[in-house]
């Protein structure tokens, strides 16, 4: 009995002399993201036994976790590091209680996988603050069954948006309870077609909002002639997020993240296509990507450099690996779309994923977050406008109107 | 005597401590924060006086939420009360013909209460799925057009408000059942001497008029739960389409948890706390006058 303890009491002594630094890691989204980060934690403390990595309870969702960091941020108990939403990081800078990342970066970001399109994703006023850690752009989904139904052809499917509300509308005219194209009235996706057009939300150094451009209008009006050409129904995205999978949708363009519930929920029903969203521009096109970034909160010098060391794995092509597998999100790390030997059997097995993660690594974008204290509040505006012109609104007056509200309210004029 | 005072206080002290540290202390934070523009998280915050207020009821957007919720409460309120005074009437009579079947029916309406709304809120999303829902199928099938029961911006407050009325008539129907119980049937034999023997002047005579207590506790809780919808909108149409759905406490959770508007937030709570607070006030005030207590 003395014996075992005494055992016990060495091996308790050896790991914690193992384990110096302690990281503390917040997450949200158990629902997509336990396993994916236990998996990860267990990994990346296989190869750093010096390094203890501690998961904090996960928030709900990107804007409690959000919220839960600032209150301990507050109470001086933030987290080490935390995954927040591409979108959301930004208030987190904006109230201080980032970390940058420039001096950590290494000399050459592009050897580690980092291309500037992907660091641009946590980039504010030259300064890096966030990595992204996984990715997702707005692709095309697409019922192949209706398609044919519709006497549409999937070799010779359409490229163009006139093409697709052609398609579109045929499908919708094959019966009442089919639907042919449906979008979110959404922030998020009305920048997807904005890049599409190659147009820019803001301007570069955010002191103007520049949608109502030709390329803004053009992008808005399709939600107009989707609704009057195509007609797409008004229903909710829940209701088009259980329509698509039941085979009463035909083309759904939705975020490339829903792929894997999309494919689970229309087995043995029919066998998804995906295609990429249409770019109408030669130049200029990127696609605002959602997702999840990584930032470092702690500003101690050694837990930094262990956060560091985190930090380097996940969004390193092993970690990557690991996101990509168990969650279905685009890797936020060049090296492992281009060396198979990571994701070679993946994509062989999942040929609609390469898709959405190819559109990621050739057009991925910012997801322009509005400046200010009003910043999310506008982006509601944004979705109402898009439900008015789905409802019949005219294009110019309404994405006029729309442009100098978000100018008055973001304080810009 | 000091000896009585100090029992007293020791019974008395800890729970009014907890109370004030706990309730009174984060509500006084909350009214000064109110006058303030601070945001989560932010290290400072400005004093900006009324217009947190001003905004609520000048904009556009504060203005809707509050007629939406008025809207809702104004079908939810009388529609639920009324018919749970009905169903409880039909319950009570039908438990001196059929008990058992009264019994299971009694259940049957309670089970909305009892369930969490937010499961119910999916079980209600599927129903009212504008392709593959229940709902529009019978609608097709009796020749009605279907409808987009939650994304229509005209149609979608009324869809919550049957929701609200379908969640808390089992609530009203309990309470009115236990409330007609206690009325003794002598009164009734006498309102039958008097010639009140049937329908609506018993009813008037001395059932309206025993259930007094019963109807204004009924009435208030159903107006403050009415005023307070947040699950059903939260979880089915956060608000949309285009703000269609959106009301105060909604609005309130919005912009302090989605917009990390601290201090507007906290106006919206301090309206909705005195406006709460006024009606219960006015509703006892005016209800206790006219009801007949024993």
């Amino acid at each position: 009995m003395k014996h075992l303890l005494l055992s016990a009491g060495v091996v308790l002594a050896a790991s914690a002399a193992a384990a110096e630094t302690e990281i503390r890691v917040h997450y949200a989204i158990p629902t997509i993201w336990a396993e994916t980060q236990e998996a990860l934690a267990e990994a990346f403390m296989a190869t750093h036994p010096d390094i203890k990595i501690t998961l904090d309870g996960p928030a709900e969702g990107y804007e409690d976790g959000v919220q839960r960091v600032l209150r301990e941020g507050i109470a001086g108990t933030a987290p080490d590091v935390a995954y927040v939403g591409l979108n959301l990081w930004r208030v987190l800078e904006d109230r201080g209680v980032l970390q940058p990342l420039d001096d950590f970066l290494p000399a050459d970001p592009m050897a580690a996988g980092y291309t500037p399109a992907l660091l641009s994703l946590g980039q504010y006023e030259g300064h890096q603050w966030a990595l992204g850690t996984s990715a997702s752009t707005m692709v095309l989904y697409v019922n192949p069954d209706l398609v044919e139904q519709a006497g549409g052809s999937m070799d010779d499917f359409p490229k163009d948006f006139d093409g697709i509300i052609e398609l579109a509308a045929k499908i919708d005219a094959l019966g009442d309870t089919v639907e042919g194209v449906w979008i979110g009235r959404h922030d998020w996706r009305f920048q997807s077609l904005l890049g599409a057009h190659g147009g820019r939300p803001m301007t570069e150094d955010e002191s103007d909002i520049t949608f109502d451009s030709e390329a803004g209008m053009t992008a808005a009006g399709l939600y107009k002639r989707f609704a009057e050409d195509a007609g797409m129904s008004s229903m909710s995205e829940n209701d088009a997020r259980q329509a698509f999978p039941a085979g009463t949708l035909g083309l759904f363009f939705e975020s490339s993240s829903l792929l894997k519930r999309f494919e689970e929920g229309s087995a043995g029903n029919f066998e998804l296509a995906v295609f990429g969203t249409p770019v109408v521009a030669e130049e200029n096109v990127y696609f605002p990507t959602g997702g999840s970034a990584i930032v470092m909160l702690t500003d101690d010098a050694e837990k930094q450099a262990a956060a560091w060391e985190y930090m380097t794995f996940v969004t390193g092509p092993e970690g990557q690996k690991v996101i990509v597998e168990t969650t279905g999100y685009a890797p936020a790390n060049k090296i492992v779309l281009d060396d198979e030997s990571y994701l070679g059997a993946y994509y062989a097995a999942n040929p609609n994923a390469k898709v959405g993660h190819a559109q990621v690594a050739a057009h991925a974008g910012p997801w322009y977050a509005y400046p200010g204290a009003e910043g999310v509040a506008v982006t509601d505006l944004i979705a109402a406008a898009l439900v008015e012109l789905t409802e019949g609104a005219a294009v110019e007056a309404t994405i006029s109107d729309l442009a100098d509200t978000l100018r008055m309210q973001l304080g810009m004029k | 005597m000091r000896n009585r005072a100090l029992t007293d206080l020791v019974l008395a002290g800890p729970a009014a401590l907890v109370v004030i540290l706990f309730i009174f202390l984060p509500v006084a934070v909350v009214f000064v924060l109110a006058f303030t523009d601070y945001q989560v998280g932010a290290r400072s915050a400005n004093w900006i006086g009324i217009e947190n207020f001003a905004t609520l009821f000048g904009s556009r957007q504060g203005r809707n939420a509050l007629l939406n919720t008025v809207v809702y409460a104004g079908i939810v309120i009388p529609a639920s009360v009324g018919l749970g005074l009905l169903v409880a009437m039909g319950l009570h009579r039908l438990t001196d013909i059929l008990p058992r079947l009264s019994a299971v029916l009694r259940t049957v309406y309670f089970l909305p209460v009892a369930a969490t709304l937010v499961a119910m809120a999916v079980s209600w999303q599927m129903l009212l799925h504008p392709s593959l829902g229940l709902i529009n199928t019978w609608m097709s099938v009796l020749g009605l057009a279907p409808q987009q029961w939650l994304s229509d911006r005209g149609l979608v407050l009324y869809t919550l408000a049957a929701i609200g009325i379908w969640q808390s008539v089992g609530y009203n129907m309990v309470l009115f059942l236990a409330g007609l119980a206690t009325i003794p049937t002598a009164l009734y034999d006498a309102a039958a001497v008097d010639g009140a023997d049937r329908g609506w002047s018993r009813f008037w005579t001395v059932t309206w008029p025993m259930l007094g207590p019963t109807t204004l506790f009924v009435v208030i809780v159903t107006a403050v739960n009415a005023f307070r919808v947040f699950e059903t909108v939260a979880t089915m149409t956060k608000g949309g389409p285009a703000f269609a759905s959106d009301t105060i406490v909604y609005a309130l959770y919005r912009e302090g948890f989605v917009y990390f508007k601290a201090g507007y937030a906290s106006a919206i709570t301090v309206v909705f706390f005195l406006a709460l607070l006024l009606l219960t006030a006015l509703q006892i005030m005016l209800v206790e006058r006219r009801v007949h207590y024993r």
